[in-house]
């Protein structure tokens, strides 16, 4: 009796199951199996991504660098500085007073546009702000001589965020130098304006941001 | 007998002579030093970064872009400057895709180079900048 009612209860069981084709059961396979390789060819893929190699600078690439956006800010000084100067030993229609003003003035604008230039070198490198302005002053103190002619062993393509702040300098460097030319040539009966600052400010600060 | 021969041989064979003239294999991962492409487009601008360039799609993709800049009124050694994309006004994330039919050569840039120098500085003076 008991085995039976066992057989009775494997065979409804049997019954109950549900039943899937051997086809359906390959498909279905191949189908787990092909999103499985394709999660590991993506999971690899992204790995990969992850862990590609970078190359970074050590520090003799990186002291080329800086000596070299350093030279690059200076030489905007001084072709600045130089325009400037030729400018203001011309025989100019404005008094002497009035062209020394305006010379001095845009040599002292040009000096503090190029000393935060060197700052922004400084934090560049991840310099603190005190830090930074040492760097600065000791630079201008490298460059408070003269530039060395002679070329650099070889040419730099400078760092983006170098490449930034020595664009930056150069273009606001020609701008003052623009400006004070326009003042110191400008006829006698027209008095000098105000400011020859870019940005309008009596004491001009332009700091060539190195996120630019 | 054949059957066996044409699973366990040709098609293996097959299929590397498949994957051997479409895969670089300088190009696989977890192999070499960085790899850093220089893609010049038919416009005349060069971008440089790593590639991902799959033979089944029309576009090819750039990381980690870069490209060169006029520096022609900067007091630069080189005429041009390289830049970092991702600062423009749309600042754009840090991937590019370009159509594969735009694309003049493709390039492998030397680290030695001095794109190659200027992208590991770059990334020096990232690093420092971040701690």
């Amino acid at each position: 009796m008991s085995v039976r009612s066992e057989r009775d209860v494997a065979r409804r069981a049997r019954d109950v199951a549900i039943r899937i084709p051997r086809r359906t059961a390959t498909v279905l396979t191949i189908l787990l199996v092909a999103i499985a390789v394709l999660v590991v060819i993506f999971g690899l893929a992204a790995i990969a991504a992850a862990n590609a190699p970078r190359s970074l600078a050590g520090s003799a690439e990186m002291r080329i660098q800086q000596t070299a956006a350093e030279k690059d800010i200076e030489r905007a000084y001084e072709q600045a500085a130089d325009q400037v100067a030729k400018v203001r030993a011309l025989n100019l229609a404005i008094t002497t007073p009035q062209a020394d003003q305006i010379a001095n003035k845009a040599q002292s604008e040009l000096k503090t546009l190029r000393h935060n230039a060197f700052v922004a070198l400084g934090q560049a490198q991840g310099l603190a702000a005190a830090d930074a302005e040492q760097h600065a002053v000791a630079a201008e103190g490298r460059f408070g001589t003269a530039l060395p002619k002679e070329p650099a062993p070889s040419p730099v393509l400078l760092a983006p965020r170098y490449y930034a702040i020595v664009s930056r300098m150069s273009e606001l460097a020609t701008q003052l130098a623009d400006q004070a030319t326009t003042q110191l040539t400008a006829p006698a009966s027209q008095p000098p304006q105000p400011s020859p600052s870019p940005s309008g400010s009596p004491r001009p600060s332009p700091s060539p941001s190195p996120t630019r | 007998m054949i059957r066996t021969l044409a699973a366990f041989l040709l098609a293996p064979l097959l299929l590397g002579v498949f994957f051997g003239a479409v895969v670089d294999p300088q190009a696989l991962p977890f192999v070499g030093s960085e790899r850093i492409s220089a893609v010049f487009l038919l416009d005349g601008q060069a971008y440089f970064g790593h590639l991902d360039d799959s033979p089944f799609s029309g576009t090819i993709v750039l990381r980690d872009v870069y490209y060169l800049n006029d520096a022609s009124k900067v007091t630069t050694d080189y005429p041009v400057g390289l830049v970092k994309r991702g600062n423009e006004l749309h600042q754009p994330v840090d991937v590019m895709y370009i159509r594969r039919d735009k694309v003049v050569a493709i390039e492998r840039v030397t680290l030695t180079s001095p794109v190659g120098q200027a992208i590991a500085s770059q990334r020096s003076l990232d690093r420092a900048a971040a701690r």
